[in-house]
């Protein structure tokens, strides 16, 4: 089943781009190969630099695939595998890739300028105001999204140690190449030998008994639990690994980007790579050879209601974000590839094509799901209860890459558990880092007039750290991955609002982009409010602490004001929207 | 498809996998690299000739001896000075 699921969404995808999105490309967008792009014309060598189609392809796909795809549809396949593998399909086909490579062909054909500058010219200034701090509060969201994954996964005895190893190799890369000036394999070489040593390392019994014994330094029973949440306890290592999740975060953001955050981004690559192929490749040999049991033991459909989600519409569509479609795409096509694109018709195989790749990731994480109800005596998926997640899904996915990355020879599941562990936690911690570093720099340009602290880059840096800690420690990591979601499509929802305004305006067909603006708004501003309504109905919940009643409250305003905010930009928006189709209505006219 | 033409199609595709490869793993540690440069040295030649975007430098004797060496990078530093800024370009 695991082969056929996977060889459907490859024939999809490639359906999908060959013949919908490369038609859009060749006769709605006409993009032209002969007409200069900003890279080309600027060439600053800082801001625009040109590069070629197939190293933007790589680029992009490692600025947009992070924990989104994975963890998203291991949450998903609650409602079913079925619902969730649709909505990736159908998501990815008719949403997904027409942000990424429109918004990439807007910011190109706009002269390089990135949401708040495009906002302002095709809405209106107070677009741009609002869209600013809707931004800080989904990079905060995310912050409490992934900072959750990464505190589950780092209280794994097996991987603590081997990411540490792997931090101080990325170091060392980076000494090797920006201070010793030494070549650039070998630095490769020696340093990811030490990482891949380091998680071995990591995998044995003493290393494990080191960290157990960070685990054992406080709270009571046997899991740990310093106290209790509504939600279920808090344990003392989840508490303390986030702590250090945070730290690792604080230093990618204040000290040089050559220093610590790239190299370690580098060395890191490395295992994702061998994580993507080497699970992709093992699920083929799992279904021809049987070394692994790749039967889906989650039904196909399972409920309407999740207890604890929600309704399938709208909360679907908003816990799987990535993959489908995903706002944070259109930030990384209109700040960072719009500005290198050589050539316009390279906007397809790199926005669309990376897009279209990541799907396939997202359906990696939905086969890793559904092949597996429990790990040994471990519940994994509740099948007395609805199938609920009773792991976190960073536990899933390292389950799966145990089992699918150990035909490798030399990878044992514990090995092939560790390296999926590190894999998805360098991946959020590089997202972490990067929102960071923006988070300072916001609060220095929006409050640093007004409270000259916060031009300290420290300052800003820990008030985004200690509201992180806020919502880590306080709400539901499910319903902050939700919450997250919601932000994160309601910006999809944005892009895709401001791409059908810049294509009313250059007077060519819309409803591709439109009627997918649309849908994205409708379900992701539903969306939003169930989950406000929810952590509000928490925080009153009798008896409620202090802490998590601040927590739910901060969760549930927030909520409250991206909901709030997309409907005042969708207001601000129609209203361009209508201009530029009286335009072009005027103009076929005349 | 002659021989030639399919050992240039497997060299264009090794090509291909190459630049990926080069774009996920190093194309951003290349572009940090090159953007610190860039920032230095339009820093410099702020220092020097920021007479020429208006700001009271007034380039000495030793200023004016690097303009042939800086000329060639007049515009597009004037151009990146001058441009109006987002807080979405952090991001990039």
């Amino acid at each position: 089943m695991a082969a056929i699921v996977l060889l459907v969404a490859l024939i999809v995808v490639i359906f999908g781009y060959k013949f919908y999105a490369a038609t859009i490309d060749r006769d709605v967008v006409q993009a032209n190969p002969k007409k200069a792009t900003p890279a080309v014309m600027y060439n600053d060598g800082v801001d625009f630099m040109p590069a070629s189609g197939s190293v933007l392809f790589g680029y992009q796909f490692k600025s947009i695939a992070a924990l989104g795809p994975i963890v998203g549809p291991i949450v998903a396949v609650q409602w079913g595998w079925l619902p969730a593998f649709l909505w990736l399909m159908l998501g990815v086909v008719f949403i997904g890739w027409v942000q990424d490579y429109a918004a990439a062909m807007m910011a190109m054909r706009n002269e390089g300028l990135t949401m708040g500058g495009l906002a302002y010219k095709f809405i209106s200034p107070r677009a741009r105001g609002i869209l600013l701090s809707f931004l800080y509060f989904y990079l905060l969201l995310i912050m409490g999204a992934f900072g959750a994954v990464v505190a589950g996964l780092l209280a794994n005895p097996v991987v603590p140690i081997g990411l540490l190893i792997l931090t101080l190799a990325g170091v060392l890369a980076g000494q090797m190449t920006y201070r010793w000036k030494m070549d650039l394999v070998m630095t490769t070489i020696v340093t990811v030998f030490i990482a891949l040593v380091g998680i071995w390392i990591g995998t044995t019994t003493p290393a494990q008994h080191i960290v157990q014994w960070i685990n054992g330094l406080a709270g009571t029973g046997p899991k740990h639990v310093l106290y209790q949440t509504p939600y279920g306890p808090m344990t003392w290592p989840v508490f303390f690994w986030g702590i250090v999740a945070l730290a690792f975060c604080y230093l990618g953001s204040v000290l040089a980007i050559w220093r610590f955050a790239q190299p370690v981004n580098y060395v890191s690559f490395w295992f994702v790579a061998l994580g993507l192929v080497g699970s992709v490749l093992g699920v083929f040999i799992a279904a021809i050879f049987h070394t692994t049991d790749v039967a889906f033991k989650i039904p196909a459909f399972v409920t309407w209601n999740q207890p604890k989600l929600g309704w399938l519409w709208p909360m679907l569509f908003v816990t799987i974000s990535c993959g489908a479609i995903s706002g944070w795409h259109s930030l990384v096509s209109t700040a960072g590839t719009a500005r290198q694109l050589e050539k316009e018709t390279d906007a397809l195989p790199v926005g669309a094509g990376a897009m279209f790749t990541e799907a396939i990731l997202a359906t990696l994480a939905v086969i890793f799901a559904a092949t597996a109800l429990t790990k040994g005596d471990t519940v994994i998926y509740d099948a007395q209860n609805l199938y609920a997640l009773k792991m976190g899904a960073g536990g899933v996915w390292m389950y799966g890459m145990s089992r699918f990355l150990s035909w490798i020879p030399g990878i044992s599941p514990a090995m092939g558990g560790a390296i999926g562990a590190i894999f998805l936690a360098v991946m959020a911690l590089t997202v972490m880092q990067l929102v960071l570093r923006f988070m300072r720099v916001a609060s220095a340009e929006l409050v640093g007039d007004k409270i000259p602290a916060f031009k300290n880059p420290h300052v800003g840096t820990i008030v985004a750290i200690l509201f992180t800690f806020l919502i880590l420690w306080t709400a539901f990591w499910q319903r902050i991955w939700v919450l997250f979601g919601g932000a994160n499509q309601l910006f999809a929802g944005l892009a895709l609002l401001l791409i059908t305004i810049w294509l009313a305006n250059e007077g060519k067909k819309h409803n591709w982009a439109f009627w997918p603006a649309v849908f994205m708004y409708a379900t992701t501003v539903a969306a939003l409010l169930v989950v406000a309504w929810k952590s509000f109905k928490a925080m009153m919940a009798p008896n409620t602490a202090v802490a998590f009643a601040i927590g739910n409250a901060v969760a549930g305003l927030i909520g409250f004001f991206l909901a709030l905010a997309a409907i005042v930009l969708a207001v601000d928006g129609l209203k361009s929207l209508a201009k530029a189709r009286a335009k072009a209505a005027a103009h076929a006219g005349d | 498809m002659t021989e030639e033409e399919k050992r240039g199609l497997l060299t264009k595709m090794l090509q291909s996998i190459q630049d990926v490869i080069y774009g996920m793993a190093s194309h951003d540690m290349a572009r940090q690299a090159l953007k610190t440069r860039g920032s230095m040295e339009h820093l410099f030649i702020l220092i020097t000739m920021g007479d020429l975007l208006g700001v009271p430098i007034l380039p000495p004797y030793y200023s004016l001896r690097l303009l042939p060496y800086v000329v060639p990078q007049i515009s597009t530093w004037k151009r990146r000075m001058l441009r109006e800024r987002d807080l979405t370009d952090a991001l990039a």
